[in-house]
């Protein structure tokens, strides 16, 4: 496997389990999966990771694959894999596929990586989920951040008190200062070669989080 | 004499462009200059003397180096101009000129012309540059004018301690002119126009060192090199306060917005965000600018959120109350608890029907007696932060005294404190004296509790950066709390 880091410095935009490589290269965590190649079909047995699962087209060209029908949601069976597998394919036979483990709902956060004009590679933090850009409840630091900053990022926001336990639901603001602190290492590295990159969602539970969807805009 | 010196305290300054006409800036800018300490030549070929003083045709016929040269002439000799300093061995040239990078394609020519020029001179003898398109420096304290509109039409500001950096120079005129109505003092101010060489960095670095000055306001509407400033600031804002109008919020910056990231970013989140992360505080409009510099120089950082009120009006104390504690519109600090102790303290220095109960009302009968008294029982209180001390004059028990009375327990006292005053010319009096005494004081309830808020943003800063045991809960020690 060609380290996606090296991809992104020679300049080659990234695949979504390209981007997500790299993120867990950086201590992010991500959701398990299996890539399926072009022609290639499930492996027999079980797969590494339970169901409910994700099917999605991964390709760079492809940023935004809901629009293309190049993502399907809550497969709950080998059966339904099986057949949308193939509807997949006969809508992308030359690209590549990917299962995924779908994770739970929970808080959803949004993480993101910018290249400012002004200030270089910057850093987002929102909350809000799909509604994010409605409520545009967001904090944004220039890169590197230190914990203290991601703290105090997270704590800026509207709903910051989502970290502190509302109506039985949990998220672990320690979890996503990880990936904030993460992102920001990613960026300090990487961040000259990177226009954009959003994590959305990253859904925060009791005591983890985890980076659900991943684009990256190669500058 | 080294780095920016030569720009705020030069021993000989030349007027290049001295005009005998009293409507002309060569004319405005020599009159002013001549107040200052240092020796002034005025340069102009075609007269013999003005205001007094000989007149020299060239910088090179000026008898003694020249630390300092004002170029009040237009754009286009200008250029010719900053060649005669090179060779005279100028240190600091500050060029008055418009109509340069700001106008168009021909400034930006005339400005690569001055580039190529001090690029060429040997670094020796390099001259740095203000502007151009500025009005140069106002250093008070050494009777240093160089900007030149006319004071009889714009008061400037008296000695202080805060050092005001400003890419516009008609806007900081205004700001000015305000400050000095209020009784704000200032170490120095500095215009620094189209950026040509000096820029709001290399200030920073200027104040930051300057005992003068004990806080940096800046007005800018650019930043040369974002992540220079940030790094600055960072190393900055720890001993002295930064203080930021960045304008340009609104506009939709030229930025692919394909991802979340980028729709979110707008133009301004990312230096919201950036000037937060250093410690930099960001103000909103030119009130708030010189408010928060005001605040933050003079004012000392909360240890925690919790504020007492005195007042003489119930109404005041209620309206002050709302604005403190409320979350929208308002600062999120806390009332503070007064204890039992300090209640029967104050019951026994008060009129029966004063409120002991923060807020603090001395009612309509309030005295100057009263105000100290008061003050003495609160500086002694153990759950209070930090007192907004609502100073009015209405009362006809109290004289023009009180001033004096908060200012000596505003400097002496261990709580921080801030001062507002509600009032006409009487009040304003009282405020202005206040104020110029170094005590952060405001006309109305509102700035006057975003001052607190500031100050206790700023004790939260501190406290990051310097995180003390968990048992030691406050800013500063308390006197006489034993070793362990």
């Amino acid at each position: 496997m060609t380290d996606p880091a090296e991809l992104l410095r020679s300049g080659v935009p990234l695949a979504e389990h390209q981007v997500k490589d790299l993120l867990a290269s950086f201590g992010i965590p991500v959701p398990p999966r299996i890539l399926l190649p072009p022609g290639s079909g499930l492996p027999p047995g079980d797969l590494p990771f339970p169901y409910p699962v994700v099917l999605k087209v991964c390709d760079p060209t492809l940023l935004h694959k809901t629009e293309v029908g190049g993502v399907r949601l809550g497969i709950s069976t080998r059966g339904d894999l099986e057949r949308e597998l193939a509807a997949m394919r006969t809508r992308f036979p030359h690209l590549t596929l990917m299962v995924e483990a779908q994770e739970p709902p929970g808080v959803e956060a949004i993480v993101g990586l910018i290249h400012d004009a002004t200030f270089g590679p910057s850093l987002m933090v929102g909350l809000g989920g799909v509604f994010t850009e409605v409520y545009e409840d967001v904090a944004f630091r220039v890169v590197p951040i230190g914990e203290a900053d991601a703290r105090d990022m997270i704590a800026q926001l509207r709903g910051a008190r989502l970290f502190d336990g509302f109506r039985g639901m949990k998220a672990s603001r320690e979890a996503l200062v990880s990936i904030l602190l993460g992102v920001s290492r990613l960026g300090q590295e990487l961040g000259d070669r990177i226009e954009q990159m959003d994590l959305n969602p990253v859904i925060v539970y009791a005591d983890r989080a985890v980076a659900v969807d991943a684009k990256l805009r190669p500058r | 004499m080294r780095g920016l010196d030569a720009f705020f305290s030069p021993r000989t300054v030349a007027v290049v462009g001295a005009s005998r006409d009293p409507a002309k800036i060569g004319h405005l800018v020599l009159k002013y200059l001549l107040e200052s300490d240092a020796r002034v030549y005025p340069v102009n070929p075609s007269a013999d003397e003005i205001l007094g003083r000989p007149c020299y045709p060239d910088l090179a016929s000026i008898p003694e180096e020249v630390d300092l040269a004002v170029l009040a002439v237009p754009a286009a000799t200008t250029v010719q101009m900053v060649r005669q300093c090179v060779d005279k061995g100028v240190r600091a040239i500050i060029a008055q000129a418009s109509g340069f990078g700001e106008t168009g394609e021909e400034g930006r020519r005339l400005e690569q012309e001055i580039r190529s020029i001090l690029a060429a001179a040997p670094p020796d003898r390099r001259p740095r540059l203000l502007g151009p398109n500025t009005l140069g420096v106002y250093v008070p304290r050494r009777r240093l004018d160089t900007t030149f509109t006319l004071r009889e039409r714009s008061p400037r500001p008296g000695p202080g301690d805060i050092a005001f950096i400003s890419q516009s120079g008609a806007t900081a005129v205004c700001i000015m002119e305000a400050a000095a109505t209020l009784g704000v003092g200032l170490s120095a101010f500095v215009g620094i126009g189209n950026k040509l060489d000096v820029d709001e960095n290399e200030l920073l670095d200027y104040f930051a060192q300057d005992p003068c000055t004990r806080a940096i306001a800046l007005y800018l509407e650019s930043f040369r090199d974002g992540r220079g400033f940030l790094e600055r600031c960072r190393r900055i804002t720890p001993h002295k306060p930064v203080v930021v109008l960045k304008t340009g919020r609104s506009a939709t910056g030229a930025r692919a917005a394909a991802l979340h990231t980028g729709s979110l970013a707008g133009s301004d989140r990312v230096v919201e965000g950036a000037l937060r992360q250093v410690g930099a505080f960001r103000a909103y409009d030119e009130e708030e600018l010189v408010d928060l510099a005001r605040a933050l120089g003079h004012g000392r950082p909360l240890a925690g959120k919790r504020v007492a009120v005195l007042t003489t009006a119930g109404g005041l104390g209620v309206i002050a109350t709302d604005l403190l504690e409320s979350r929208d519109r308002g600062a999120g600090l806390e009332l503070a608890p007064i204890s039992e102790e300090g209640k029967a303290r104050l019951r026994s220095v008060l009129v029966p029907f004063a409120s002991v109960h923060n807020p603090i009302d001395l009612t309509a009968n309030s005295s100057n007696g009263h105000y100290a008294a008061s003050l003495e029982v609160l500086e002694a209180e153990p759950e209070v932060d930090a007192i907004l001390c609502v100073m009015q004059f209405q009362s006809p028990f109290v004289d023009d005294g009180l001033a004096q009375i908060i200012i000596d327990w505003f400097h002496r006292g261990p709580k921080p404190m801030v001062v507002v005053t509600i009032g006409g010319e009487l009040s304003q009096r009282g405020l202005r004296q206040v104020v110029q005494a170094g005590v952060p004081a405001y006309p109305s309830l509102w700035r006057a509790v975003r001052a607190l808020a500031a100050l206790y943003q700023r004790g939260q800063y501190l406290r990051r950066l310097h995180p003390l045991p968990p048992a030691a809960d406050a800013a500063e020690p308390p006197e006489g709390r034993a070793a362990t």
